[in-house]
């Protein structure tokens, strides 16, 4: 019990995670051959980079006690707009490419803001309404058409396999390093800035926040603005990462992102976890995944059934571990206070 | 209770002027409208959304959801075509796929009861999770295997003009009415919506409410899986997906609040009919099928908007006066 | 809509504790309001140092150094003990430093006399170390004016003397305390001056020396109330309907053993934190016992669940009545009907409204509950009406025993007597009543025998002749007692 006084929840839930994820890491090695390998850390790592990103926004809303099941929509869409911009102009800058995709996010995650935060409407039916209507934007936009790796420009198609650095096949992707600098950033904003640490009250007593003054509802409103953002940028990633964007990209990424939130140690009611945590908790989703199919041969189909049970079982633990981990501090509090 | 029912009333007349509204706007456009033909025809197109919006209203009242309904319908479809297919007779696969049903409501009821999760992170990990069992039972294939009787029972009028999952629907739809209207589990249901706490303090078994409505809400989206594969003839793995977003967008615009305890069934009948009759007007004027996800999406929206706006528009008249 | 304030004057000075009392209804949550700027008053004025203010938000009255803790304190519970201190500073920039945070609120805390990690998360603490914390964020946010609303409700004596002492501390730094409670002993001994309240408007405002209790309460009540609280007649009551040995739940309570009787009143005293209210939540199957022997009637019986205890005939009333008690926005009548809503149905499980409205339209009458009709919604009836809604719809079940957790918590002296004559009268007709409840005249008043208990420990049970303020205390100190 030593070891952990001190601990803060949210470190605590940091720690199980990594320890879940060597454990798994421990346990496939034993079972598959040649498990740890270069190949498992470049697969795993492309595809953590667009989850972990979109996971950090959804984190922002969930801890105000939101949730947004748009952004699936909103990669979708931010995706094929802005591979269709470039498809127009290929000469467009990729920074304004970029700034596309992510001012295109941030208006969507607007849009659920203002009727989430400024309607009072709940934020599962604001987004579970955007999110067919996002979709449906795309559809209408994009005319049922493709966009094609073929009218891509070359800078984007290369970006995927563009290495910052190799340890000899072990490449460390481009687009890894930018999601390792978002968590980072959020990580910071959430842990060091007056406003993360608002974001954190807000969700854990909204009634005190609004006694305290806090600006509740545009703080509610950031933060759809900066999942929205965030959505985009993945959106960007996406294209970059897929080249080819049909109607239905990005199905079943706001289901994964909130996996991993949920995953990762944040309270789905709000107050708690950390942008860490999300990140762990989509590299420890994608690992699984990775892992499990190449272990029992199993069909892809058998992916989304466990994943629906893994979430389940997390929520779930994650509950039982917080109340023990409550009880040990009223306990602590029992002992230290001369009176009781 | 007055009040309430002065505003139930209220919310209800303004949910039949919309459908008047509805109704003249799509008999002007298009003389086929009011056909009995298209009547029937509109209402067998959407049968199996409408069923399970019956039971997602006592679900909501609740102070509950349940987003796992139309991934369980693909996985009660999904199974019985596999059965089939396997070589199971219909009647042992049809009782299986409800017993599917039961038990996976079952098991959503469990999560939330026993082990205290919100049902909206249980449900849409079964949202997930049952999907992905329908997938993996007939991954990318399309089963065709069903007898010609069975087909016949999906497609072709018992009664009169009226389908078989028509006439279910009726039956469903009185039962509901009586249960929740005039029965004791009504009453329990209503006051575990307003007040979880408060109900296991009178001495009410909440646990047991919500596991039999989770458990049911399970067998009617299986019977609505089987209603769907008969009518279709075949089954996917992507039969129903999206369907979750039709059915509360039904139950909330009926006036159910999301927050629970309040709310009526004749609420969700009329919203039921406007929603049926806005898609079956935009099918008429040519309107693709993802542009009317759309209007539904907005439509949801508003729905959950304008008790807001009324009780605003109440409170700046009450601080005129 | 009723006029909540009617021109109320009130003066604070720096360094004074000003007491602000009246009768559930008075104003007094609405002056509150007023003067942390949650509501604007209609007319009128404010002056702060002299300076005519305006409110219309509660930063401005932060601003100004006015803050209010609340008996109920607003912390975030995800939240460290500093952090909670600290979060509203406007003054603290962007950037969060964590352990200049840790070393200042450990200062003002100890500055407080009050020991507490300010690396916990605030969830684990117990409502008068939250308070405790409330205070430090008053104070480090340079506070002027603290309001101080009903704090001391659900604290213990010592947490109270342990408030008290850092009231007067403010007091001495030139703070104005403005104080309100509905123990007149703590009025009495903490305030200097004397506000008092009735129906929105301002009675009286003097020093405390020029009030009698019995003055303060006849301006509280605007009338006479000769007997505050009339002592129950002692007689004989029947046999034993309920008998409890060794009755023990790990880490809550243990060893708790008591017969009670037909037409007996047995109360159970002790301070907050004494685990009684578990007690009671453990005979009705809430919290179920985890060792000990229950036996009703003569019979050994288990109480696993709330439906088990009714079906056994026990009836539990909560405390809690916003929260755990009435279904706010149903009627009265569905209300009342609840628990024993298997009696109302019929064929098919149909609900006989009739038999309802009887049932609901006899406890009105014999209980005289005022309102406009049966069909009202409980939520709009005041605290005393509602605490008679309450107690239809547990008599309704005819329980062998009950148990009274607070029966006249937050209800105004009128209803409070009535709320006494009524448990009176139940156990004169022979029904078992266990009276839980804080408020020691009224455990004294009320019970014929009294149990005690102490951090879930039974400390003894004292006859009605042994019952005095001083015995029960005594007792639920315990050990503090013997070492004084």
């Amino acid at each position: 019990m030593n070891a952990i006084q001190g601990l803060r929840p949210e470190k605590l839930r940091e720690l199980v995670l990594l320890v879940l994820i060597a454990l798994v890491l421990i346990v496939f090695s034993s079972v598959i051959e040649n498990y740890l390998n270069a190949r498992l850390f470049n697969r795993v790592s492309a595809s953590v980079a667009l989850m972990a990103v979109l996971a950090i926004g959804q984190t922002m809303v969930v801890l105000t006690r939101n949730i947004d099941l748009s952004v699936g929509s909103i990669v979708g869409f931010t995706a094929y707009f802005v591979g269709y911009q470039l498809s127009q102009y290929g000469d467009m800058h990729p920074l304004l490419a970029i700034f596309l995709a992510v001012g295109v996010g941030t208006l969507m995650g607007g849009i659920n803001g203002i009727l989430v935060a400024y309607c009072r409407i709940p934020s599962i039916i604001v987004t579970l309404g955007t999110m067919a209507l996002y979709r449906t934007l795309l559809v209408e936009y994009s005319d049922a058409q493709t966009v094609l790796t073929v009218n891509l420009p070359r800078w984007l198609l290369d970006l995927p396999s563009l290495n910052l650095i190799s340890f000899d096949r072990l490449h460390l992707r481009v687009l890894v390093v930018g999601m390792v600098v978002v968590v980072i950033l959020f990580q910071i904003v959430l842990k060091y800035t007056t406003f993360g640490r608002k974001l954190y009250a807000i969700g854990s007593n909204p009634e005190a926040a609004k006694m305290a003054g806090f600006a509740n509802q545009k703080m509610v409103l950031t933060a759809f603005l900066l999942c929205g953002a965030l959505a985009g940028l993945t959106g960007f990633m996406f294209l970059a990462r897929f080249g080819n964007i049909t109607v239905v990209a990005g199905i079943g990424f706001e289901l994964k992102s909130v996996a991993a939130v949920v995953v990762g140690g944040v309270n789905i009611f709000g107050g708690s976890g950390s942008a860490f945590g999300a990140f762990l908790g989509a590299v420890l989703i994608d690992l699984l995944e990775n892992s499990l199919i190449r272990w029992l041969q199993i069909s892809e189909f058998w992916r989304d059934a466990l994943l629906g049970l893994l979430i389940l079982i997390s929520v779930a633990t994650d509950s039982v571990i917080m109340k023990r981990f409550q009880l040990y501090w009223a306990r602590k509090q029992a002992r230290s206070s001369p009176e009781t | 209770m007055t009040n309430v029912w002065k505003y139930l009333r209220s919310w209800e007349s303004f949910l039949c002027l919309v459908l008047i509204l509805t109704i003249s706007v799509n008999a002007v456009n298009s003389d086929a409208f009011l056909s009995i033909d298209n009547q029937i025809n509109l209402f067998t197109l959407a049968i199996e959304k409408v069923i399970i919006a019956l039971i997602m209203a006592f679900i909501i009242i609740n102070a509950e959801i349940d987003l796992s309904v139309a991934s369980m319908m693909g996985l009660a479809a999904c199974a019985l075509g596999w059965l089939v297919d396997a070589g199971a007779s219909m009647p042992t696969a049809l009782a299986i796929c409800l017993l599917i049903g039961m038990l996976g409501g079952l098991f959503n009821g469990f999560w939330v009861t026993f082990m205290n999760l919100p049902s909206l992170v249980v449900t849409l990990a079964m949202l997930i999770g049952f999907r992905g069992l329908a997938r993996v039972l007939v991954e990318d294939r399309s089963i065709r295997v069903f007898p010609s009787w069975f087909e016949e029972l999906g497609q072709q009028p018992i009664l009169g003009p009226l389908p078989l999952a028509v006439i279910i629907f009726f039956l469903l739809l009185i039962l509901a009415v009586m249960v929740l209207r005039f029965t004791g589990f009504g009453r329990y249901v209503y006051v575990i919506g307003i007040n979880k706490d408060m109900a296991r303090y009178s001495g009410i078994n909440v646990t047991a409410v919500k596991l039999i409505l989770f458990t049911l809400s399970g067998l009617i989206s299986a019977l609505a899986g089987i209603l769907f594969a008969a009518r279709l003839g075949s089954v996917r793995g992507d039969m129903g997906l999206g369907f979750e977003l039709d059915i509360i967008t039904m139950v909330l615009l009926g006036g159910v609040s999301i927050f629970g305890g309040s709310g009526s069934i004749y609420g969700v009948i009329l919203s039921i009919l406007i929603v049926l009759y806005l898609r079956n007007g935009m099918s008429l004027s040519n309107i693709t099928g993802h542009l009317q996800t759309g209007v539904i999406g907005m439509l949801l929206i508003f729905s959950a908007m304008v008790p807001n706006l009324k009780n605003y528009w109440e409170s700046l008249r009450t601080s005129r006066s | 809509m009723t006029q909540a304030l009617k021109e109320v004057s009130l003066e604070l000075f720096p360094g004074e504790i000003h007491a602000l009392v009246g009768e559930n209804g008075a104003g007094k949550s609405t002056l509150i309001k007023i003067l942390t700027g949650i509501q604007q008053p209609d007319d009128g004025e404010m002056f702060f140092s002299g300076n005519g203010v305006q409110l219309s938000s509660s930063q401005e009255a932060q601003a100004l150094g006015i803050a209010a803790i609340y008996q109920e304190p607003m912390v975030f519970p995800d939240l460290d003990v500093a952090e909670n201190i600290f979060i509203s500073h406007r003054a603290r920039g962007i950037w969060v430093q964590w352990k200049k945070m840790y070393e200042d609120a450990h200062k003002i805390l100890s500055d407080l006399g009050m020991i507490l990690d300010v690396r916990a998360p605030a969830s684990g603490l117990t409502l008068a170390s939250q308070q405790a914390v409330e205070i430090a964020k008053a104070i480090s946010l340079n506070v002027k004016v603290l309001i101080m609303d009903e704090p001391t409700a659900s604290l213990s004596n010592h947490e109270v003397e342990q408030l008290f002492k850092v009231a007067r501390k403010l007091k001495q730094e030139n703070v104005a305390v403005l104080f309100i409670s509905h123990r007149l002993d703590e009025v009495f001994e903490i305030a200097d001056r004397i506000t008092v309240l009735r129906d929105g408007e301002h009675i009286s405002t003097r020093s405390v020396e020029e009030f009698s209790r019995e003055q303060l309460i006849r301006e509280m009540v605007g009338r006479e109330v000769d007997q505050f609280y009339a002592t129950r007649q002692k007689k004989n009551y029947g046999k034993c309907v309920l008998s409890v040995q060794n009755l023990s739940k790990e880490a809550v309570f243990s060893g708790i053993e008591f017969d009670l009787h037909e037409g007996e009143v047995l109360g159970f005293a002790g301070l907050v934190g004494s685990r009684r209210t578990d007690v009671g939540l453990a005979l009705f199957g809430i919290q179920p016992n985890d060792s000990g022997v229950i036996d009703l009637d003569g019979q050994n019986v288990s109480i696993r669940s709330p439906q088990a205890a009714q079906n056994l005939g026990i009836a539990y009333m909560t405390e809690d009545r916003r929260k755990l008690g009435l279904a706010m926005p149903l009627s009265i009548t569905s209300n009342i009907t609840l628990p024993a809503l298997k009696r109302y149905l019929g064929r098919l499980g149909l609900i006989r409204t009739e038999s309802e409205k009887s049932t609901a339209e006899e406890f009105k009458n014999r209980l005289q509950i005022k309102t406009p009709n049966l069909a009202h919604e409980v939520g709009k009836l005041s605290g005393g009406n509602q605490q008679k809604v309450m107690f239809s719809k547990w008599l309704n079940t005819q329980p062998k025993v009950f148990i009274l957790d607070e029966p006249t918590r937050g209800i105004d002296v009128g209803a409070k007597a009535e709320v006494h004559n009524m448990i009176r009268e139940l156990a004169d007709q022979g029904m078992a009543i266990l009276c839980i409840s804080s408020d020691l005249p009224e455990v004294l008043a009320m019970s014929d025998r009294v149990l005690v208990m102490r951090e879930g420990r039974q400390m003894g049970i004292l006859d009605g002749s042994q019952a005095t303020q001083e015995s029960i205390m005594s007792l639920a100190m315990g050990e503090l007692q013997e070492t004084a």
